[in-house]
C-alpha cells in the first residue's frame, strides 16, 4: 500500500554521473520540495549543483533521519538503495544512462578530484552491469518502493514529455514548464555518438 | 572438447560423496561444481562490491 505525497519520500537514484543531480534540479524547478544541504558545492562536473544531502553519505550507519525526508526529494546513489528504511514509502525515480558515458563521466570526475581510475572500463563495466541487475530485482520485490525508470537521453531529448511522465508518477502538480526549463542540454557531455 | 581436471585426495572425496548424498544431489560430479560454481559467484560478487564502494567512495559518494 503506498501512502500519500505528504510521507512519500521521493528518492532520485542510479549510479553516479547518470543524472541524478539534473534530475534533482528539475524536481526543484517543478516545485518539489528537496532534502539537501550546501556541503557539496557545485564545481567543474555539475556547474548546477548536487542537491545532495551530507547524511546519505553515511546511510549504511544512520538512518534515522530518513522521517525528515517525508513529503521532500532526495537523491540516494543505488549503491545505498538497499539501506533506505522498510518503514517508509518511497517513489524511486531510477535514472539510466548509457553506461559507457557513465564510466567515462566518472573517469573524468576522478582525475579532477585527484582520485586513482581503479579498474579498466571493461571490468567495471561489467561490476556496475551486475549492480544494476541486483538493485532492480531487489526494488521489485520492495513492496513499499515504486520504481519510475528514467532515460538520461530522452529527459535531454524531450524534457517536457519526460517531465510530464514524472509529474504523473509521483501524483503531484509539478510544474512541467519550469522543469523543462531546468534541462540544459550543453551539459551532456559525455555523449556516445 | 578439453575438460579440466582438478585433483584432490580421497579422504576430501569421500567426504564429499557423503555431502552429496546427504544433500540429494544425483552424482558428487553435481555437487562439487554447484559448490564451485556458488563459491567463484560470492568470491566475485564481493569483489564487485568492493570495486564499486571504491570507486564510489573516490567520487564522494560514500563515506
Amino acid at each position: 500500500m503506498i501512502g500519500d505525497c505528504k510521507t512519500m519520500i521521493t528518492v532520485v537514484s542510479g549510479l553516479p554521473r547518470s543524472g541524478t543531480s539534473l534530475l534533482m534540479q528539475m524536481l526543484h524547478a517543478g516545485g518539489q520540495p528537496i532534502l539537501c544541504d550546501d556541503q557539496r558545492l557545485p564545481d567543474p562536473d555539475n556547474p548546477r549543483g548536487y542537491f545532495e544531502l551530507e547524511k546519505v553519505r553515511s546511510l549504511e550507519r544512520d538512518a534515522t533521519w530518513m522521517a525528515d525526508a517525508e513529503g521532500k526529494a532526495i537523491k540516494v546513489i543505488s549503491f545505498l538503495l538497499g539501506r533506505l528504511p522498510a518503514d517508509h514509502e518511497y517513489r524511486v525515480i531510477f535514472m539510466h544512462r548509457d553506461l559507457g558515458e557513465v564510466l567515462a563521466s566518472q573517469a573524468r570526475m576522478l582525475e579532477r578530484r585527484g582520485q586513482p581510475a581503479g579498474p579498466d572500463p571493461a571490468q567495471m563495466r561489467s561490476y556496475f552491469e551486475r549492480h544494476l541487475e541486483t538493485v532492480t530485482a531487489w526494488m521489485s520485490g520492495q513492496p513499499q518502493i515504486r520504481v519510475f525508470r528514467c532515460e538520461y537521453a530522452a529527459a535531454l531529448r524531450d524534457p517536457e514529455a519526460t517531465s510530464r511522465a514524472i509529474a504523473e508518477f509521483l501524483e503531484t502538480p509539478l510544474d512541467v514548464q519550469q522543469m523543462v526549463t531546468a534541462v540544459d542540454p550543453t551539459l551532456y557531455r559525455q555523449r556516445v555518438v | 572438447m578439453f575438460e579440466p581436471k582438478v585433483k584432490i585426495d580421497r579422504g576430501l572425496y569421500a567426504t564429499l560423496q557423503r555431502a552429496a548424498k546427504i544433500a540429494d544431489y544425483s552424482s558428487v560430479d553435481e555437487f562439487i561444481i554447484h559448490i564451485l560454481e556458488k563459491a567463484a559467484a560470492e568470491i566475485e560478487q564481493a569483489q564487485s562490491e568492493q570495486e564499486i564502494r571504491k570507486r564510489l567512495q573516490g567520487l564522494g559518494y560514500l563515506e
